[in-house]
């Protein structure tokens, strides 16, 4: 029983993963924390959504929702930090303009799905069940998993494998050395917000298919656990936010089989503050992540 | 006056969110990025609902005790907070709220639930919360004269100058937290006697986000900031009644607008505006008479 547990929270902890992994990109290389990260994955359930409400193939809704969140990321960074970059006051500047861009979506949303809970119809996914070693699996879980590490492993493999993935890590380290070198940070934020608006739309597709309600507040509590997520693994840290997702998404299934449902939250939540005050940088952050940076 | 009765609501909600916003702005403006005080407003107002309501104990009695709670929990906190910088700080104390939410969720027989508290005396009016606003600028200007705003200033701009100009940052800082858990606190059991009524989600995390958003809207370095942050984000949704259901949509246009083109916040960019003209008119008129 508590094999199957733990093995339900690992596909759910690759999609928190996946969530996380966009998430901590951002903030890793361009120090903002960006709170409209929740609005780009609940506007990757609905893309999907509406794509098969409207007789197409649920694959195609999710190419759809993957590039279209994307480009919502995008237009984020254009619309409400590019020029909150050049005035040097990022830090709190770009929280309260994200805020501002998850209120503009989330009301679009409202208004588009009529304050309604949705759902994919029945049988968008097959429902097959395979059991091994006395284990039940279900298809979509599978499809989940590969889903999950697939995507991680592009990511990483465009991260440190092209040339494009070592100018974005080149902006991370610095800034200003990487403009003297020749690199366009407009194209390099272009790229991040891409990445993570892609990553976040395709686990709200997952989310989406996995619990079968859609509506727009969806995104709320993700961002919410998102940060315990990246917190965790270490602000700005991948491989720390992958460990962490995982390690996040069989924390929360254990709590809500083993412990009253309405303390998930609290334990949860008690748990990252206490692990702050043991390691500051997360699990797998360093010091120079940014904990110990002064403002 | 038939007017101004009309508005008297909407006027007394921007006071009970300008004391939230001060609260907010204490800690901010020590170097502290820290979003605990809808947790610590959150206790202040249960502990103020829950005495009077269960134990018969007077209003103002109570909101005493929600003030104290407020400091006692605002210092416990500064301790392990100190260890923290920057977001991390406001992750920490984004889970404090949290836990502070869902275990009001969970001990029913003392909050009552998800349901709330019901049937709070309503002993809190414009006056008193005018009163309490008034008290708490008051404060907020008189620190910002002393030695202890000069500390905050200089904490929050460069910890290492503070520290060898002889000022503890741990303890600067948990001074600031205690004056925020302090405010925080009262305003919460303010608003506990002001609306009958209160329900956990109140405090939650759209509680968190528009507070924080009244300072930074409004400027987080003078003490007229957050009030005029407050002010132009109350009054909005008011003045956007005729767009209905897109408001919050003009809502979060402006504060990309706002933060994009003003990113030190309305009071602030205009107080470097008008001391840039100032000091550009006297460097004028000193030329002026040189030549």
């Amino acid at each position: 029983m508590i094999v199957q547990q733990l093995l339900n929270g690992l596909v759910v902890g690759g999609v928190y993963a996946l969530f996380a992994l966009g998430f901590t990109l951002v903030f890793g290389i361009h120090q903002i924390l960006n709170l409209a990260h929740g609005a780009v994955f609940m506007t990757g359930a609905f893309i999907a959504l509406y794509t098969v409400l409207a007789g197409w193939p649920l694959w195609l809704g999710f190419i759809l929702a993957i590039a279209g969140s994307g480009l919502l990321s995008v237009l984020i960074e254009v619309v409400a930090f590019r020029k909150l970059r050049q005035s040097g006051e990022a830090e709190f500047g770009a929280i309260v303009s994200s805020i501002g861009v998850n209120l503009i979506i989330v009301t679009v949303a409202q208004k588009v799905s009529n304050t309604l809970v949705l759902r994919f119809p029945f049988d968008t996914f097959p429902i097959v069940i395979y059991e091994f070693f006395g284990l039940r699996v279900s298809a979509l879980q599978l499809f989940m998993a590969a889903c999950a590490v697939a995507l991680v492993l592009l990511l990483t493999l465009y991260l440190y494998r092209t040339q494009f993935g070592r100018q974005v890590r080149a902006v991370a380290g610095n800034e200003r050395a990487a403009k003297l070198l020749g690199i366009n940070p407009d194209l390099v934020y272009f790229q991040t917000f891409f990445l993570s608006g892609a990553l976040a739309g395709a686990a709200g597709v997952l989310v989406g298919l996995a619990f079968n309600s859609i509506h727009f507040m969806m995104g709320e509590p993700w961002l919410l656990r998102g940060f315990v997520v990246i917190i965790l693994g270490g602000l700005g840290s991948i491989p720390g936010a992958m460990l962490a997702g995982l390690l996040f998404g069989m924390i929360q299934t254990m709590t809500i089989a083993y412990f009253p449902s309405g303390l998930t939250d609290a334990i949860i939540f008690s748990l990252l503050f206490l692990l702050l005050l043991i390691r500051p940088h997360g699990l797998l952050g360093r010091p120079e992540a940014g904990a110990m940076r002064g403002r | 006056m038939e007017f101004l009765l009309g508005y008297r609501p909407l006027f007394d909600v921007f006071l009970l969110h300008t004391g939230y916003a001060l609260g907010q702005y204490i800690v901010l403006r020590a170097g502290v990025f820290s979003v605990a005080n809808a947790g610590l407003s959150s206790i202040g107002a249960y502990l103020a609902a829950g005495l009077t309501l269960k134990l018969g104990v007077h209003p103002y009695l109570s909101l005493l005790a929600g003030t104290l709670a407020g400091v006692v929990f605002a210092l416990l906190l500064s301790w392990p907070l100190a260890r923290l910088r920057g977001v991390y700080q406001a992750i920490a104390t984004l889970a404090f709220v949290q836990v502070v939410l869902s275990v009001n969720v969970f001990a029913e027989p003392l909050t009552g639930g998800a349901m709330g508290l019901n049937g709070i005396p309503r002993v809190v009016g414009t006056w008193t919360l005018l009163i309490a606003v008034g008290a708490t600028i008051y404060l907020m200007t008189a620190i910002g004269a002393t030695r202890l705003g000069r500390a905050f200033d200089a904490v929050r701009q460069d910890e290492a100058v503070a520290v060898s100009l002889g000022v503890s940052v741990t303890r600067t800082q948990s001074v600031a937290f205690a004056i925020s858990g302090a405010v925080a606190g009262l305003f919460g059991g303010l608003e506990a006697f002001h609306g009958y009524a209160l329900e956990p989600n109140q405090f939650g995390f759209s509680f968190l986000v528009a507070i924080l958003s009244y300072v930074v809207l409004g400027g987080r370095r003078s003490v007229i900031g957050p009030v005029v942050g407050t002010a132009v984000l109350v009054a909005l949704p008011e003045i956007a009644r005729p767009l209905a259901e897109y408001r919050m949509l003009v809502y979060g246009a402006l504060l990309v607008a706002v933060i994009a083109y003003l990113p030190r916040g309305i009071v602030d960019t205009l107080l470097d505006y008008l001391r840039r003209q100032h000091m550009a008119a006297r460097a004028a008129s000193t030329a002026g008479r040189q030549s």
